[in-house]
């Protein structure tokens, strides 16, 4: 493999025009990312501290192994959502080293609003549990939830992909044989006590932590027997009458130390042996990523710019490098696996679509996983290109795509736009991993087309009732429209969904992808095959 | 496997025939055998042949700096690929690689332009693509305006030819 040739020149204005964009976008990220994980309101922090609690990050940080890379995911879930009250939705996940397992973390964050789990905290925690049910990474939960979120039950409670979801997942994760370890800080109530019932081993804290269908209030409702919290669902009760929890903690370290050393004596999962070199850093420099992504989501950058900054050696073997151009495929390593990487050097032609389809059942076939870098406004149209089979030439693509085998990874590196983020694994194509950067956006088209299309239906409409066409209210129009789907095309609008696995610092893409490909490795490849190909 | 090496300006063939145990490499129809021996320090050993040579060796990419029996000596490691690519690079046309519109020019003709440099940038599907160079030279013409269209593979700028 040959080092990619960077032409960037890092003096030019337009390397540091770009530079000093990204940069300023990434402290914002940053700025956003820390609020979201340190500042609560007094309150709750005095809350915490009078029942002799840990802040859940605490927890999360004594867990793992010291010196071990924790890649948090989803840090700014539910930043636009509920007003900004449940920052990171009140739940905290990542991959991270216990014990010298790869495991996968589960925190409820009972700094905010004690825990309480809102329809977005559901969706994450799913999330959490699908990305060990898809790669076989083991799960340790930390509960300290108030239950689910009241006001808004309707959405956390009854459909598929909610609440109910999670337990569904941690019994589909036993069956696979995946462990799943918790620990009980707080109340587990209601649906949240089957967390640590569901689970392999669990701990739970003296004076603190209790499990129990209905707490002491719904009790005494329901039935009027009055019971206090300790007797009905505490510690000792529990370890030692019940058996629903294995091991009574006096104190949260305790609990925590319990913890390390039942991880201890699990199995590791055994790789998938993926062709791995020894692990090199790229060539030149990842933050010169800063100065590569543009300033303007129109404006275009070599895809290989990127590519260089993220493989090991900034080596790069270019599959059909003078055929379908808009299409970059190629094979590198990551942190040493042997990858075959797609990114958008521009839009999907007939030709950049039928040999993207080609490399990944190249990879398929060769067991290398698939990365896609996203760039993407699209798939060319025009009556050529439909007479060419545009249409057909994507769906080959798709096919190849979804019916891929090997782990994918997603990173949505600027823009990610109409079919093109079907064809590049966007979220809906089961990528083991999404991540996202600052400067993405994505929608069904871009912002200046969108709105024009929706001013165009309003002219036809009005121009329908015989109304005469008001200029002035039309730029209203445009400007209300504009401002709400830009919103909605920001990566935050994205992050805050869960449509991603979280926003990154584009230099720290390299790593995550490391952690991502290497804790992928434990699921066993799926069977080969495809579905029909239109030709 | 065969290697090109340049040791100085002239170029050698080196057919590799075997690794392991020893390396046996044939050059100009002859075979050698060599065997490269633990050194001290910078200093390396080498037996060819039989014959037991001591040098010292730096790298810079595809040139090798060696240093024996009294004498330097420059090795460039010539790749195939990078000799084809030079051999690519003469065109002269820039073409549009799909359909679009010129939104700015950012070279007149006449004007020096590098390998690489922006030439044109042109949008096509909400996207702006910089049409670059081919190659160091002076711009011929650029055969487009701000505006304007065009369809996927038409020239939009030439080099002029035979300056390089």
């Amino acid at each position: 493999m040959r080092r990619i040739q960077s032409a960037i020149n890092t003096s030019s204005p337009e390397y540091r025009k770009r530079y000093a964009h990204n940069v300023k976008l990434v402290e914002a990220f940053r700025e956003k990312q820390h609020a979201a994980r340190y500042i609560r309101p007094e309150r709750d922090l005095a809350r915490l501290a009078r029942q002799g609690k840990m802040l859940p990050r605490e927890r999360v940080e004594k867990l793992l192994d010291p010196g071990t890379p924790f890649l948090e995911l989803s840090s700014l879930a539910g930043n636009m959502d509920y007003g900004g009250e449940a920052p990171g939705a009140s739940i905290i996940t990542g991959l991270g080293i216990v014990s010298g397992r790869e495991v996968l973390i589960h925190a409820d964050d009972s700094s905010v609003k004690g825990g309480a789990w809102y329809p977005l905290s559901a969706k994450k925690i799913i999330r959490c549990l699908d990305i060990a049910l898809e790669n076989h990474i083991p799960v340790i939960h930390l509960c300290d939830s108030a239950g689910g979120f009241l006001p808004l039950q309707s959405e956390v409670f009854p459909d598929r992909h909610m609440a109910g979801r999670i337990f569904r997942n941690q019994c589909q994760l036993s069956k696979l044989g995946i462990k799943q370890l918790s620990l009980v800080f707080g109340q587990c109530t209601a649906g949240g006590a089957y967390i640590p019932a569901l689970s392999d081993y669990n701990v739970i804290v003296r004076g603190t932590g209790a499990v129990f269908l209905g707490g002491p209030p719904l009790v005494k409702a329901a039935t009027g027997e009055e019971v206090g919290v300790e007797e009905l669902g505490g510690a000792d009760m529990h370890t030692s009458v019940s058996g629903t929890c294995d091991y009574p903690a006096d104190t949260e370290d305790e609990a925590i130390a319990i913890g390390r050393e039942i991880v201890a004596q699990w199995d590791r999962p055994k790789k998938w042996d993926c062709q791995r070199e020894e692990s090199v850093e790229p060539y030149y420099d990842p933050s010169e990523l800063y100065g590569i992504l543009p300033d303007d989501i129109k404006k275009g950058f070599d895809i290989r710019e990127v590519i260089a900054r993220i493989v090991d050696g900034s080596r790069f073997h270019e599959y059909q490098p003078n055929y379908g151009t808009t299409l970059i495929c190629g094979f590198a390593n990551i942190w040493g696996w042997k990858v075959g990487i797609l990114g958008n050097n521009g839009v999907l032609f007939n030709d950049s679509a039928l040999k993207g389809a080609h490399f990944m059942e190249l990879c398929n076939q060769n067991k290398t996983p698939l990365v896609y870098l996203q760039n993407i406004t699209g798939y060319m149209i025009g009556q050529e290109y439909e007479r060419l089979g545009i249409t057909k030439d994507g769906a080959k693509m798709i096919m190849a795509q979804s019916c891929s085998r090997v782990p994918k990874f997603t990173v949505m590196c600027n823009g990610s736009f109409g079919a093109g983020n079907y064809g590049m694994c966007g979220r809906a194509f089961d990528a083991r991993f999404l991540f996202t950067w600052p400067n993405h956006q994505i929608g069904v088209m871009g912002g200046e087309q969108a709105t024009n299309t929706l001013a165009d239906v309003k002219i036809a409409q009005m121009r329908r009732n015989g109304e005469e066409i008001d200029e002035v209210l039309l730029d209203e129009l445009r400007e209300t429209t504009r401002a709400a789907y830009m919103e909605q095309l920001s990566a935050y609008y994205s992050t805050s969904q869960i449509w991603d696995d979280g926003i990154l610092d584009p230099v720290d893409t390299r790593n995550a992808l490391g952690m991502a490909i290497t804790s992928a490795l434990n699921a066993p490849l799926g069977d080969p095959g495809y579905g029909i190909f239109r030709f | 496997m065969t290697l090109k090496l340049k040791l100085f300006d002239t170029a050698h063939d080196l057919m590799l025939k075997q690794l392991r145990p020893a390396l046996s490499v044939n050059i100009g129809g002859q075979d050698h055998s060599l065997i490269e021996q633990c050194g001290v320090g910078p200093e390396r050993r080498i037996e060819i042949d039989g014959k037991q040579i001591f040098y010292r060796q730096a790298r810079d990419g595809n040139t090798v700096y060696l240093h024996l029996e009294g004498r330097n000596w420059v090795v460039d490691f010539i790749d195939p690929r990078d000799a084809a690519q030079v051999e690519a690079a003469g065109s002269d046309a820039i073409r549009a690689p799909m359909p679009g519109a010129v939104i700015s020019i950012e070279k007149e003709p006449g004007a020096t332009v590098l390998r690489g440099e922006t030439v044109l940038t042109i949008e096509s599907m909400k996207l702006q693509t910089n049409l670059i160079a081919p190659r160091d030279g002076t711009l011929a013409t650029v055969l487009k305006t701000v505006g304007e269209t065009f369809e996927k593979g038409e020239v939009v700028a030439m080099m002029e030819t035979d300056d390089a």
